[in-house]
């Protein structure tokens, strides 16, 4: 709205909610914080001592880290596909929304007992390999990495399609083929002219889902199982079984600084391949 | 300040003012740096059919929101039906408008739309629907009142806009560019009913536009607005024929610019000295400035004010002015004839009646180009902005 | 891979096909004839429904998924609501610091929100409660919320609203008559899909249930941890067709399109 009428100090309790909610959030950070700086006795460094110097808490690390950026990659290249298909058919792009979104909208937890379902030893691929008698032992497809990073990536590729999508809907419909027609191949059309436009989305894309791999809880629980561990993992133990509130909440911090760490290694990444494409 | 408006400055003591005046006195409006009014003086007698006309940017838009209580002046006074309109939010003012893209509740019908005010005013239900029938016949949509607004035409929505706002009775009706997005035929249609209802009402409609020739078919007086400031407020064929300076002359019709210099002043004529030598111009044709000797001036010609002669005519007698020319090109326009001729260096445009075409030169031909004196206007050169507003360097 | 769009569309067809395929096989075990799921199946019963229908804990947990996803979602709307039209109609200059903060939940993973949520719902003593997990997911749906409404706001024409100030209404009741009920797509989509994410959260709210109260996707995970019976399959099911009844409401109401709509927030 063009001009904005002068308020009057009352309007102004209108922002009072939101103020409120926004408040308790930063009061939830600032308790994190001092939950993690300190142990049962008072401020002590001790549990970020203990990720620092202990190997199985660094592998644990490493595992989230490596494995997140693995969905991530894979998420954001398995999509492209996907959002190319629902940016092309017109048509059907409203149908095709909704066999993106229902999944994405579907708790995880639901989506995750599917991949339990799948990859299970009595599971329904290995149920399969065996009936049609391909394999005579299940395969290990679950309790490793590997279960982790399918279910993980399942989980996350809707956003990526949503994000890539976005961004190639705001390029005018008729570039692909107006290139096309300058006689361009296709794939000199993908590479000139549709990835470099949808290169925001997919980096959007790549930051959301590897923040929400490294800060996912259920699916590395369910596939990964105690032996294969997240830091999720870790911190879902800390809170329900240890009630070691102070060390999860180190974990948390850690979480949250290589969140911070990546974001900006990742618009930096971006704003050079933006800069180097252009 | 507007130039000579003598009866309206003594009608500015608001305390006699009738329902539907307004009166502006300095009213300024600056956002920050930015000035876009400087200090505006205006009034308008109740019943009056006012068009404020100008180019894009010249603040009339920002004018008509002042009066209407959208934004508030930076400086100076706003008085409608003679109270002092400082403070006043839009809802308490007695005004109505009608938004260049009519800003119809679309999901409310026809009716509803024309009942909204009503309703806020708790008007009784009988009365509400005897007025929003009355109102909807006056506008010729007596028998769509259930419809939905999205099931109309343009010029349907128009009238919609139109009722829901007069209905209210209010004392001024604000109309912002509301024809501006129609087409030629239906734009002519409804200027006719918008000044046929005006003319039955009484209500003081203040109208914007830029479109000239729209402005001279349905208002009673016309504000000629340009770089914040009133260029001339008048009745239409006074701002014609006796434009205030050539920024009003040249915005309110075509006008043939021949640049001179004025070599000497007496007290009946100006002597300028322009294409063809030195020609004597009578002083009454001086527009808004005082003529001093060995600055430069503009001639303006009205196209029509101009006589195409054979090559050989006698053309001084009467004491015209003539001078040789070319026909460079010759137009039938309807009931017209339009002729881009050349003078010198000077291009020039005229209009004659296309029944006296037979006597007239062909394209191509020589000829003689005569004027009466008493038809031609004087201006100063136009300063930088208003110049530009014409796309011209000055 | 794409290099042929042949390829790529095949590509792209398989991998669409896939998104609902986990949930398309618990589907198809809900109705499982078997105590375990396997392939292939041999019967079909409805007998997992049954047990999930009386078994008190299930019902029990939809009924306060349900209300906590309702409550949560009717707050977080009315509270952006009225952010939104404050910055964008009286504050302007303030809507970029206020989207920052909004926004900046979303920035957090989702176990560092978790253990966050704790510390603050503890501090209140509302562990194990219904309001501590209202609380959480208002916090968490806030920027999910926000979009939305934001949108609606900012393409809602302001003449009409100028329109019905010259007709006489004050700024409440042009906020009544006018502005709400124009917006009114916007602030559908922000209750169904702040609800959605509400009703399908497990990650934030299992730190928060207790003896007395726990959520439908909790329940979920508590048992899926367990055993793999196929009852869950039942219950899932279930979850899924709310999830995928309000996405249909959403598209009817509202249109999918503001998914992908690259502008806004």
């Amino acid at each position: 709205m063009t001009e904005t009428q002068p308020a009057s100090p009352a309007k102004a309790l209108l922002l009072l909610p939101v103020l409120a909610l926004l408040g308790l959030f930063f009061v939830s950070v600032f308790q994190l914080f001092s939950n993690g700086f300190a142990d049962a006795d008072g401020w002590s460094l001790r549990y970020f001592r203990q990720i620092v110097n202990r190997s199985d808490y660094q592998v644990i690390f490493a595992r989230t880290i490596l494995s997140s950026l693995t969905v991530a990659l894979l998420s954001v290249a398995l999509s492209y596909p996907i959002a190319l298909l629902l940016w092309r058919l017109e048509r059907w792009r409203n149908t095709l929304l909704i066999v993106v979104l229902v999944p994405w909208l579907v708790s995880l937890v639901v989506r995750t007992y599917g991949w339990l379902v799948l990859l299970g030893p009595k599971g329904v691929i290995n149920g399969m390999l065996a009936w049609t008698g391909i394999i005579e032992q299940p395969l290990a497809l679950m309790f490793n990495d590997l279960g982790i990073v399918i279910g993980l990536t399942h989980v996350l590729i809707p956003f990526a399609v949503i994000s890539i999508l976005s961004s190639l809907l705001a390029i005018e419909s008729n570039l692909e083929e107006a290139s096309g027609v300058l006689g361009a191949s296709p794939f000199q059309t993908f590479r000139r002219i549709v990835l470099p436009l949808s290169l925001p989305g997919a980096f959007t894309a790549l930051i959301v889902i590897f923040l929400a791999s490294i800060g996912a809880i259920v699916t590395p629980i369910v596939l990964g199982g105690m032996s294969h561990q997240f830091v999720g993992s870790q911190i879902y133990q800390e809170v329900m079984y240890t009630f070691n509130l102070n060390k999860a909440a180190a974990w948390s911090i850690c979480l949250l600084a290589i969140s911070f760490l990546s974001l900006l290694l990742l618009k930096a990444i971006e704003r050079r391949l933006i800069g180097t494409m252009e | 300040m507007s130039p000579a408006q003598p009866e309206a400055l003594a009608q500015a003591a608001p305390s006699r003012a009738a329902r539907g005046s307004i009166h502006v006195a300095g009213v300024a409006k600056a956002y920050g740096a930015t000035t876009v009014l400087s200090g505006l003086d205006l009034a308008v007698e109740a019943g009056t059919f006012v068009t404020l006309l100008g180019p894009s940017g010249c603040g009339k838009t920002t004018l008509l929101r002042l009066i209407a209580g959208f934004i508030q002046p930076s400086a100076g006074k706003i008085a409608i039906d003679g109270r002092d309109m400082a403070g006043l939010p839009p809802q308490r003012r007695p005004i109505g408008m009608v938004f260049q893209n009519l800003a119809l509740f679309p999901h409310f019908s026809v009716e509803e739309n024309v009942a909204y005010g009503l309703r806020l005013r708790n008007v009784p239900e009988a009365e509400l629907r005897r007025k929003v029938g009355t109102f909807l016949d006056l506008v010729g949509l007596g028998h769509l009142g259930s419809r939905r607004i999205s099931q109309l035409s343009g010029g349907q929505k128009q009238r919609v806009a139109l009722a829901r706002s007069l209905v209210l009775e209010p004392s001024i009706l604000l109309l912002d560019e509301p024809l501006s997005a129609l087409d030629l035929q239906l734009r002519k249609q409804l200027q006719a009913a918008l000044k046929e209802i005006q003319r039955q009402l009484g209500t003081t409609f203040v109208f914007v536009t830029h479109d000239q020739e729209e402005a001279t078919l349905m208002s009673d007086r016309i504000v000629v607005m340009s770089a914040g400031a009133i260029q001339q407020y008048d009745t239409p064929p006074a701002i014609y024929s006796q434009p205030a300076n050539l920024f009003v002359a040249k915005f309110v019709g075509e006008l043939n610019e021949i640049p001179g210099r004025i070599a000497a002043v007496t007290s009946e004529t100006v002597e300028i000295d322009g294409p063809g030598g030195r020609h004597a111009l009578p002083m009454s044709g001086i527009r808004g400035f005082s003529p001093v000797p060995g600055t430069s001036c503009v001639i303006g010609l009205r196209p029509e004010r101009i006589t195409i002669l054979p090559p050989n005519a006698d053309a001084d007698a009467g004491g015209r002015i003539a001078l040789p020319g070319t026909v460079i090109e010759r137009i039938a326009l309807g009931s017209v004839l339009r002729f881009v001729l050349r003078c010198g260096e000077q291009r020039l445009v005229a209009v004659r009646l296309a029944s006296d075409g037979a006597a007239l030169p062909e394209a191509g031909s020589p000829c003689r180009i005569a004027f009466d004196p008493a038809d031609a206007q004087v201006f100063e050169p136009l300063a930088a902005p208003a110049a530009a507003s014409f796309g011209e360097k000055p | 891979m794409t290099a042929n769009p042949k390829i790529s569309t095949w590509a792209g067809i398989l991998l669409l096909i896939s998104l609902p395929a986990p949930i398309l096989i618990i589907i198809g075990a809900s109705f499982s004839d078997t105590s375990y799921i396997q392939f292939p199946p041999e019967g079909l019963s409805l007998r997992w429904y049954r047990d999930a229908l009386f078994d008190p804990r299930w019902p029990r947990a939809f009924a306060i998924s349900v209300c906590i996803a309702a409550v949560t979602a009717v707050i977080v709307t009315i509270v952006n609501f009225m952010a939104a039209y404050y910055t964008q109609r009286h504050a302007p200059k303030l809507a970029t610091w206020l989207e920052l903060a909004i926004f900046s939940p979303l920035f957090f993973p989702h176990a560092a929100m978790g253990v966050a949520m704790v510390a603050l719902v503890a501090q209140f003593g509302l562990i194990g409660t219904a309001p501590g997990i209202v609380l959480a997911h208002l916090i968490v749906t806030l920027p999910f919320s926000y979009r939305p409404i934001h949108i609606a706001l900012r393409s809602l024409d302001p003449d009409l609203v100028r329109a019905a100030n010259v007709m006489g209404a004050s700024e409440w009741r042009a906020l009544k008559d006018i502005v709400i009920p124009m917006c009114r797509s916007g602030i559908l989509t922000s209750l169904l899909f702040a609800g959605i994410i509400s009703f399908d959260e497990v990650t934030v709210t299992m730190f928060l249930i207790g003896p007395n109260i726990s959520t439908l996707p909790v329940q979920i995970f508590s048992f899926v941890q367990d055993s793999a019976t196929p009852v869950l399959a039942a219950i899932s099911t279930i979850s899924v067709l709310i999830t995928f009844l309000a996405v249909i409401i959403l598209d009817r109401v509202a249109g999918l399109t503001f998914f992908v709509r690259h502008d806004g927030a």
